[in-house]
Formats: C-alpha cells, structure tokens, sequence
C-alpha cells in the first residue's frame, strides 16, 4: 500500500505554511523598508516569489528561515533605497556599553535603581524603530532578524546567506551603533533632559 | 588551555554572545562564575539585557494589516491563474 502524502506543493499548503510566519515577515520587513505601504509590497511580493519556487521547497523543513531568505533578496533587489535612513549621526566605531557610560555621564546612575529602563521606558516604539532605521543595510536586516524573532545566530546566518561569524560581528556591532542611535534620538525628543531633571 | 576564571575584560568581550546563549558551555560557565561576584560586570550585564529586552519588546509591538493575508492570497490566486491560461 502506498502512503498518501498529507502535503502537497498547492496554494492551500503555502498559505497554511505563510500565516503563522506572517508577523514575524511584517515585523523584519518594516525595520527593512521603514515604513508600512512598502512593507506590506515587500511581505506580498517575496510571497509571490515563494510562491512560485515552492516546488523547490522540502516540505518539512524550515519554512520560515526559507521564506525570510527570500524576502530579505527581495528587499536587496527591489526596495532598498540608495541613500541611507535618517543619518543623523556618525555611527562608525560606536564603543561598547555606549548607553551605560552617556547615562552614567548625564547623572541618570545616581539613584543606582535601572537608568536603562527609565531610558526606554519613556521611548515609544516609533522612536526605537527611527533608531533602528538609522543603521547601515547590513547590519540592519541582522539586527531585525534578531530583535523581532529570537533566531539563533545560525539561523540568521542562513536567512542573510553570510557566514555565522559575521553575522556575530555585524549583531555586536549593530546592538552598539543602535545604541548610539537610540540616545541620539532620546536626546533630540527631550527624554534625556526630562529625566536629567527628574533626578535633580 | 582554557583558563579557570576571566577578566573583566575577558567577560566584556564575551557579553554579547553571553546575552544571546551563544557561547559554549565551559565559557559560559566561566562568563557566569565572574559576574556572580563581580559588583561592575553585573551591573553592565544587567543594564546591557534591560537594553534588549526593551527594544525586542517595542519592536515587536506591531499589528500586521488584517487583510495582508487575503491580498497575498488574491495575488496568489492571479499569479496561478495566469500561470495556468
């Protein structure tokens, strides 16, 4: 007797593989594109392209981490703009622990409770994502990956198609300059001298 | 040769993969034995996870469209129709 196979490579299937990934799409592509029209063009049409190569996909395998490859080629190919997000500042060479030694150094350590919470905690997601879309393609579509699912570093590895060790350096990397961006953007909506003043 | 315990400095340079379970076992282990009883290492250890765990949870604060499903599936639809003609 011949076992029926429960999958096929049909529409039906692929859509009952896309949906529970769907949130996690839309969330890496906002951070990719920055904002939601081109976001919801970028989910769609790597599902088109998904779509059409699903044949070549191996039911049983890692759905997901193939169709965030796709989608992160297609934002590669299509959406990504030749100028930079909002460059605001100097981003290269961030040190590490940027953000404990500028709250430290604005006074924000005195109370010794958690200046890192009281920092973001007043940060709405708007201003975190403008942070994020100030970072450089490559280390933005590793540090969506990892800030919107909790991918090991293998599996972003497969999804950007580098090496694991640079996926490493470019996340480190990205988490130092995102929090160089992040103070940049608490300082200019007047969240660093609303607390500073809340201090004194 | 492994060593039997880390620097501050060895730890800074390992705090992010600390942070994202990435090390090995005997380095996390070591990563661990020095920030138990290391007053500064603890403290960046615990401002740089407030850090992460702030942003993942902003970030991942979104609604996806209601009908991104459906057009997807629309263009689907499209696409295999005109695939099929």
């Amino acid at each position: 007797m011949t076992a029926v196979r429960p999958e096929t490579h049909d529409a039906k299937t692929f859509e009952a593989l896309l949906q529970p990934v769907l949130r996690v799409a839309y969330g890496v592509a906002l951070r990719l594109a920055r904002n939601s029209s081109d976001a919801e063009d970028l989910v769609q049409e790597a599902a088109l392209l998904a779509f059409r190569a699903f044949a070549s996909f191996e039911l049983g395998t890692n759905f997901k981490a193939w169709y965030m490859r796709i989608l992160t080629n297609c934002y590669f190919a299509k959406y990504r703009r030749v100028k930079r997000g909002p460059e605001f500042v100097d981003l290269d060479d961030t040190p590490a622990l940027y953000l404990m030694f500028q709250t430290a150094g604005a006074g924000l350590h005195t109370r010794g409770a958690d200046p890192a919470g009281a920092l973001l905690e007043r940060m709405d997601s708007e201003q975190v994502a403008e942070a994020i879309a100030a970072l450089p393609d490559e280390y933005r579509v590793v540090c969506a990956l990892y800030f919107v699912d909790d991918l090991p570093y293998q599996d972003i590895a497969e999804i950007v198609g580098v090496p694991l060790g640079t996926v490493r350096s470019r996340l480190h990397r990205g988490r130092r300059m995102l929090q160089k961006a992040l103070w940049h953007v608490a300082e200019s909506h007047g969240i660093v001298t609303a607390l500073t003043a809340a201090e004194n | 040769m492994t060593p039997d315990r880390y620097t501050c400095e060895e730890v800074l340079r390992r705090l992010d993969d600390f942070l994202d379970r990435e090390l090995d076992g005997s380095e996390e282990k070591l990563v661990q034995e020095h920030i138990d009883t290391c007053a500064n290492c603890l403290r960046e250890y615990e401002f740089e996870k407030t850090v992460l765990q702030q942003v993942k949870a902003k970030v991942r604060r979104l609604s996806v469209p209601a009908d991104l499903m459906r057009r997807i599936a629309r263009a689907i639809e499209a696409d295999s129709a005109g695939t099929d003609s």
